[in-house]
């Protein structure tokens, strides 16, 4: 099996922060990501974009290239197109590349598997035309493909960028359809005073509203009972907005709430999480060096808890000083000099969130979708069946798997797991907390029986392999 | 008293005997423990299953024999009025073997436990091409199977939901999230629950699984049972690819295929280790070479309730009469014994099966 000193799930800002300052102290670092080049989503393909792409992307999008060339150290080994299926609290994960299966152990373990969208299980999602904003975005990253004739949907931040990206592309989308409500933004406002300390982020943002506003996309805001109407596939996003119902033909629908942390591979650690209410997710507890209640184990990034990419950046950066250190190869006090202005830029970077948190919440048809709405995909089980089986007793996710096979597909709960959980936390009157989340179980992504049994200690396979 | 019955654990095992007992014209009150207990209701591999049951003790045997002959009534019963089909199917079952060896030791085991029987213990030998007429997709490497036309299999998670729906159609309550701590007698029993509540009933049952480690003993019960992990894999759903299950490979109902098992001595420890989930994927793919471009896609461990001899124990507390204890390994195959045949045991009716080859006492004995 190999043995690194730090190794390292997710190369996105995080990771490929966290590697570049483990090495720098002398660390040996393997770095584990499923795509072939580095950058995470956030910078996905950063090593690799044409120009004219990476103008259209923007600032905040290039910024990702230093890090992502800070992985040339010699001491960091990237092992791109790695799927990651089973990892264990002896810090070992296996892993296949090109469909071979192999070990890797750290004497530190660094999880930063990054976010996931939070899925809008709105009446009609599941219909071929509908996808998030963040794949149309990475679509754009990687091959310069945008939808034509596109409704974006949601609330966040994000959204704005996405479609200030397509208005910079050329094509805009037909109309940015918002699902928060001026109370949101009044809840929002006792933040406002903090947010000011992140005021490059609020910037940002404004920027981004404002070149929407320039290429006139028409903005609907405080949208309501969103539906995507079509026969086969999505023709039309339909909503209420100011008191009145409309319906916007289409071809294609984007849809986003935000994004939540990827929590796969913490859950599958068995690591403690506790419910966010700010943010609407679980989020694994750590302390402030990343460092999980598992000795050796740290999450840094949007998987520790949503900060976007200079958060992940500075907080893997504190994990690498952190491991450095407790290797042996860092005195603590010289980790603690270089952290400390580590600790101030995060503090910093973070002050925005609580402000947008409250100003950009999930909206109500996320939360607690409507009965007759698909909420786990893979098992096409609805809301109102959940709701049933609630009623039929079942306090957790766990019992209401098993009676209806909600988050027993292939993705194990990945993309339906929040939405169960809230739903059964309203209907037997719990929180989030109480109510608890799916058992995560190997593989946490699909892989084959051949590359299974081809790691058997003596499999009756073994002599034909 | 909240009710004539409490049953404590709503698994497999404790929701068919309040499903036997509501049937009987019983008021009972069933706790049930927490989302994330050990439950091997939720982790079984689903066979109703007779060969290898019981080979030293005929008794086993034909007790097994006997739910299994009742599950199709049962099961018919039990989907008519929840609208759920619980997918029995009992077409047979294998015992496949990679050497002939082994096959042929294991035949005589069976011959052994036929004759004891009298005869009643339908089973053939297939070797590899007479297998190969009933399963095309088996490898080249299987020596043969025995086939026993008395096992079959189904889906128990729809048979865990149809009977915690029927039970409360019939009346019955079943209280969730109840983790009981304490129970006492006296007066009939009063039942202590970790978030504070308490229930009482004229009898209780115990049927708490592991559970019943520690409650066991203060109902007057050793108990003497232990956690057995078994580790199972399923596959992404596929088309069909064999007909009859398995005791290590299924097709369930849904397109998966389900592979077990192991027996590891582990203690509480329901994780997968990957030494023991590459063997039996190795074993399986042996049996049937197409799975082996199948996905995996979940393992899990599970806690079997294991006693010394592998056999159910079913026990009334020599100190405090009223209370049961039943707790076995094969709540699935016995689901239908326990909705039908043990109710009456405990009402110590007429028609009560006669158990006592399955008294605690047998431990104290050897």
């Amino acid at each position: 099996m190999d043995e690194v000193d730090l190794l390292i799930l997710g190369a996105g800002p995080a990771g490929m922060a966290a590697a570049a300052e483990a090495a720098g102290a002398g660390l040996v670092v393997a770095l584990l990501d499923e795509q072939a080049r580095p950058g995470g989503q956030i910078y996905r393909d950063v090593t690799a974009v044409p120009p004219a792409r990476a103008a259209i992307l923007g600032p905040e999008y290039r910024a990702g290239r230093p890090l992502a060339e800070g992985l040339a150290d010699p001491r960091i080994r990237h092992i791109p197109g790695a799927t990651a299926w089973k990892i264990d609290p002896d810090r070992t994960i296996a892993y296949s590349v090109d469909g071979k299966a192999a070990l890797i152990r750290g004497r530190r373990l660094l999880i930063a598997s990054g976010a996931l969208e939070r899925p809008v299980p709105i009446p009609g999602w599941t219909l071929p035309g509908v996808m998030t904003a963040g794949a149309a975005q990475i679509l754009l990253k990687q091959s310069g493909i945008l939808p034509r004739r596109a409704v974006i949907a949601g609330s966040g931040p994000l959204l704005y960028l996405i479609a200030a990206q397509m208005v910079r592309a050329g094509t805009p989308p037909l109309a940015l359809v918002e699902t928060q409500t001026r109370g949101d933004l009044l809840a929002a406002l006792p933040h406002l005073p903090g947010a000011i300390r992140g005021w490059r982020s609020m910037a940002k943002g404004l920027g981004w509203i404002a070149e929407l506003k320039r290429a006139g996309v028409p903005r609907h805001r405080g949208a309501r009972d969103l539906a995507v109407d079509g026969a086969g596939r999505a023709e039309a996003l339909a909503l209420t907005a100011g008191g009145r119902r409309r319906t916007i033909p289409c071809e294609t629908v984007l849809l986003h709430e935000g994004v939540v942390p990827n929590i796969q591979a913490t859950r599958l650690l068995g690591l403690p999480h506790r419910w966010d209410q700010a943010q609407r997710c679980f989020v694994p507890r750590h302390d402030r060096w990343g460092e999980t209640p598992l000795p050796g184990i740290h999450v840094a990034g949007d998987g520790a808890g949503i900060g976007g990419a200079l958060v992940a950046e500075l907080s893997g950066r504190l994990v690498g000083l952190c491991a450095a250190a407790a290797l042996g190869r860092l005195d603590p006090v010289e980790r603690d000099r270089r952290a400390a202005p580590l600790f101030r830029t995060l503090a910093r970077e973070r002050a925005v969130r609580p402000f947008l948190d409250a100003a950009y919440p999930p909206g109500p048809q996320t939360l607690s979708p409507a009965d007759g709405t698909i909420v786990c995909r893979c098992e096409e089980v609805t809301a109102g069946e959940i709701r049933r089986h609630a009623r039929l007793g079942c306090k957790g996710p766990n019992q209401a798997k098993a009676f209806g096979r909600a988050g027993m597909g292939p993705c194990q709960g990945r993309f339906c797991g929040l939405a169960v959980t809230a739903i059964l936390a309203e209907a037997n009157g719990q929180s989030p907390d109480e109510t608890g989340y799916f058992r995560i179980r190997p593989p946490i992504k699909p892989v084959t029986l051949a590359e299974i049994a081809a790691m058997a200690p003596t499999g009756p396979d073994k002599d034909s392999a | 008293m909240d009710a004539e019955y409490a049953i404590i654990g709503g698994g497999v095992v404790g929701l068919s005997l309040a499903w036997g007992l509501s049937k009987r014209g019983h008021r009972v009150l069933v706790l049930d423990g927490s989302d994330g207990g050990f439950r091997a209701s939720r982790g079984n591999f689903g066979l109703v299953w007779v060969q290898s049951k019981g080979l030293t003790e005929p008794a086993y045997a034909r007790w097994s024999q006997r739910s299994a002959a009742a599950w199709a009534g049962f099961a018919a019963e039990l989907g008519e009025a929840t609208g759920r089909d619980l997918a029995l199917r009992q077409e047979g079952g294998y015992d496949f073997h990679l050497d002939e060896a082994e096959l042929e030791a294991k035949v005589r085991l069976f011959q052994g436990l036929r004759a004891r029987l009298g005869g009643d213990y339908p089973f053939e030998v297939l070797g590899h091409n007479a297998l190969k007429r009933e399963e095309p997709k088996i490898g080249p490497k299987v020596a043969g199977a025995i086939l026993h036309h008395q096992d079959g299999h189904v889906n128990p998670l729809r048979l865990l939901q149809a009977l915690a729906a029927d039970v409360r159609r019939m009346g019955g309550r079943v209280l969730t999230g109840q983790v009981v701590t304490d129970v006492a007698g006296g007066d009939g029993f009063a039942m202590t629950c970790a978030d504070g509540t308490r229930h009482c009933a004229a009898k209780v049952v115990l049927a708490a699984g592991l559970g019943a480690m520690d409650l066991g003993p203060k109902l007057g019960f050793a108990a003497p049972i232990r956690p057995q992990r078994g580790q199972v894999l399923i596959t992404e759903k596929l088309p069909k690819l064999m007909n009859r299950p398995s005791g290590i490979i299924r097709q369930v109902d849904e397109g998966g295929v389900q592979i077990g098992d192991s027996k590891e001595e582990v203690g509480f420890d329901d994780s997968v280790t990957l030494e023991v989930a590459a063997t039996i994927a190795a074993r399986a793919v042996a049996i049937y070479p197409a799975l082996a471009r199948a996905q995996l896609v979940r393992s899990w461990g599970a806690l079997r309730i294991m006693s010394p001899d592998g056999l159910p124990i079913y026990q009334q507390s020599p100190t405090m009469p009223g209370a049961y204890l039943v707790t076995c390994h094969s709540g699935i195959t016995l689901a239908a014994a326990h909705a039908r045949f043990l109710p009456a045991w405990l009402d110590d009716a007429a028609d009560a099966p006669d158990l006592e080859v399955f008294s605690e006492r047998r431990f104290a004995l050897s």
